[in-house]
């Protein structure tokens, strides 16, 4: 078996008294994107910056493509491109000196094709001689972006990049981490942005309050119920609530509008709640099934634990 | 190291705050120049005739005093007739004297600058965030500190150099090229000294040159324990300040105790070997030197410790 581009074991993380990460494992595959969820203050960052040796671990072991954070300090970094919360750069200096700076600090050399490579790629290519103080926000999130590329890293470490991002700039940057996943590279990414991690990620855990609360894949999760909610545009909601009352296999109906209801339904009960309608005469002008959304997932599992803990802050 | 050391003299030089202060410098020794032009008569050719008369004067004046004042008297006339016997012109001018009476003070203002730019340096990266980017990279954190210590060295001593360089041209433009080894008296705790100019000059900033190590050590160390550049470069400021005004009191303090030789303060104005020999009674160069390196080598301890340890939580 391959060794795993990021693997991380028991990452504890306690300041004063306080355990603000506390016992994390997860690993990341070859070529894939990882997202590392989670309410404020539940610990992401706080791992990330023990993973990149910013702050020291309490407890546990990280190891990129096999090289241990204990033993192969170099060979690990080499490895990595990261951004931390939100990247800082010399202001009083351009941003191709920036990314000259970091470039610099490479164990394979960066050639100066490949600055301007990488600033081509985040659409800097306009801006990167001038200083980085007359920058936008979000051309500092692609100048953070570039500087974690630049060095052809195997594994990405993302702290909330998205950021400070335009529509088209998150969308731009969310096709071209597909891109880089498919050509092997890995990804770990951190947000707040559900809807933006549903569409981004392979794999993601739920971090809250520095425990790892759940891990699993973004298709098991969105794939996890048989039924979907379901809603019907018709004629009557009212008269299709009467017809569909005595049906079995149709629960849970609620009328949205009075040409609009909703069920929540198995897939091929879909097709017979229609059949029923026609057959009774009402029109129907529309069907359209609710797809689950991360959001609605992260709040059933964040709730969960709530309620099984009682509620409790420990 | 040599990449990282490139880093460093591009970021410093990058700053325009770098170039005003070597500018800062010239200024001054042009100002210095100006004034002590002003100041200074013209050489008089017969300045023997006029210091005989002077001393004549003095005599006179002697033989009417009280007695508490001929002391004073006696040695005004002392120190005359050893200029006629020495053939020295106390009102001499040339570039050398230039350099040994004007410019030579200004390497206070060359530590202040030293001073400011050593507490500036790793605060900045604190204060600005950019830290995180630094050290997330693949070398071990006391390589990016001691590159960073290397380049403010060698901008150290490109202030000194300015200040040199600077000094001699502006004093070869006022005065002219003067006698090299030209005798002066300068005044020393035990009488007068005897001294070429030139060699003196040079043995002055050679002496300057080891404090200079070690209250910019003093700095820079400053620089990594606070977060805040402000804050640095304050304190930094501040303890220069105490540390040129606690030398007297020092000098009080170490007839009583022997503990006191062994403070730093007194040690760190080491051009006062090159107007006696002894210290505090019984400290010669050598024991200075041992002193100041003791102090060098805890500061830089301290230094590369506390940074290697420290958490990056920016
Ligand atoms: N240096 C520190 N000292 C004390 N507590 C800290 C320190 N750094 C972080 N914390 C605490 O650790 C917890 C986790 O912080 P962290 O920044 O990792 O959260 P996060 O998940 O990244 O949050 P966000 O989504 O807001 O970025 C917070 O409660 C924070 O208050
Ligand atoms: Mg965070």
């Amino acid at each position: 078996m391959a060794v795993n581009a990021l693997e991380v074991r028991s990452l504890t993380k306690v300041i004063g008294k306080k355990k603000i990460v506390d016992d994390v494992s997860f690993s990341v595959n070859r070529g894939e994107i990882f997202g590392l969820l989670g309410p404020n203050g539940a610990g992401k960052t706080t791992i990330i910056r023990m993973i990149v040796s910013l702050i020291k671990r309490t407890d546990g072991a990280v190891s990129v493509n096999g090289h241990n954070l204990d033993g192969q300090f170099k060979e690990m970094m080499s490895e990595i491109g990261a951004i931390v919360e939100n990247p800082e750069f010399y202001k009083y200096m351009s941003g191709y000196k920036n990314l000259k700076h970091y470039a610099n600090m490479a164990i394979k050399e960066v050639s100066d094709e490949r600055i301007m490579e990488v600033a081509r790629l985040v659409k800097l290519d306009d801006a990167i001689h001038q200083k980085v103080k007359t920058y936008s926000l979000g051309m500092r999130q692609r100048l953070g972006v570039a500087q974690a590329l630049l060095h052809n890293p195997s594994l990405l470490i993302l702290d909330e990049p998205t950021n400070g991002l335009d529509p088209q700039g998150i969308r731009e940057f969310r096709d071209y981490l597909h891109a880089l996943a498919h050509e092997g590279i890995s990804v770990l990414v951190s947000s707040h942005l559900l809807a933006e991690m549903q569409l981004m990620c392979d794999r993601f855990a739920i971090i809250e309050k520095g425990k790892l609360i759940h891990i699993s894949s973004m298709k098991e999760a969105m794939e996890e119920d048989e039924k979907t909610e379901v809603i019907f545009e018709v004629s009557s909601s009212q008269k299709a609530v009467d017809v569909l009352k005595g049906q079995a296999a149709v629960s849970s109906i609620k009328v949205l509008a009075d040409d609009q209801f909703s069920v929540h339904v198995e897939k091929a009960t879909i097709s017979t709640i229609n059949k029923l309608l026609i057959s009774n005469d009402i029109d129907v002008y529309g069907i359209s099934r609710v797809t689950v959304s991360l959001e609605d997932r992260f709040l059933e599992i964040t709730n969960k634990e709530v309620r099984e803990n009682g509620g409790v802050v420990q | 190291m040599i990449a990282l050391i490139r880093n460093e003299l591009m970021k410093l030089f990058q700053k325009k705050s770098s170039w005003i202060y070597l500018i800062i410098i010239v200024i001054a020794v042009i100002v210095g120049g100006i004034i002590s032009n002003k100041v200074s008569d013209e050489p008089d050719p017969n300045w023997r005739a006029g210091m005989k008369a002077e001393i004549t004067e003095l005599q006179q004046n002697a033989k009417n005093a009280p007695d508490e004042e001929k002391q004073f008297f006696t040695s005004e006339i002392e120190q005359k007739q050893k200029y006629l016997d020495e053939n020295v012109n106390p009102n001499a001018v040339s570039n050398w004297h230039f350099l040994n009476n004007v410019v030579y003070p200004m390497t206070t203002l060359v530590t202040l600058l030293a001073v400011i730019v050593c507490s500036a340096s790793v605060s900045a990266e604190f204060a600005d965030g950019t830290i995180k980017q630094l050290l997330i990279r693949p070398h071990q954190r006391w390589a990016v500190l001691l590159s960073k210590y290397i380049s403010l060295m060698i901008y150290s001593l490109i202030l000194v150099a300015t200040l040199i360089v600077a000094g001699y041209l502006v004093g070869l433009i006022t005065f002219g090229n003067g006698d090299f080894s030209a005798k002066i008296f300068e005044l020393a705790i035990d009488g007068q000294k005897e001294a070429a100019v030139g060699p003196q000059f040079f043995l002055k900033m050679a002496y300057y040159l080891p404090s200079l190590l070690v209250i910019t050590a003093i700095a820079f160390m400053l620089s990594t324990l606070f977060k805040s550049q402000a804050l640095a470069v304050g304190i930094g400021i501040f303890v220069l300040f105490v540390s040129s005004t606690l030398g007297g009191l020092i000098v009080m303090l170490a007839e009583k105790y022997e503990w006191a030789k062994y403070l730093i303060f007194p040690h760190l104005d080491l051009t006062i070997y090159a107007l006696q020999d002894k210290i505090l009674g019984d400290i010669t160069l050598p024991i200075s030197l041992a002193i100041l390196a003791v102090y060098y080598a805890i500061f830089m301890i301290l230094t590369f410790v506390f940074f290697q340890k420290r958490d990056i939580s920016i």
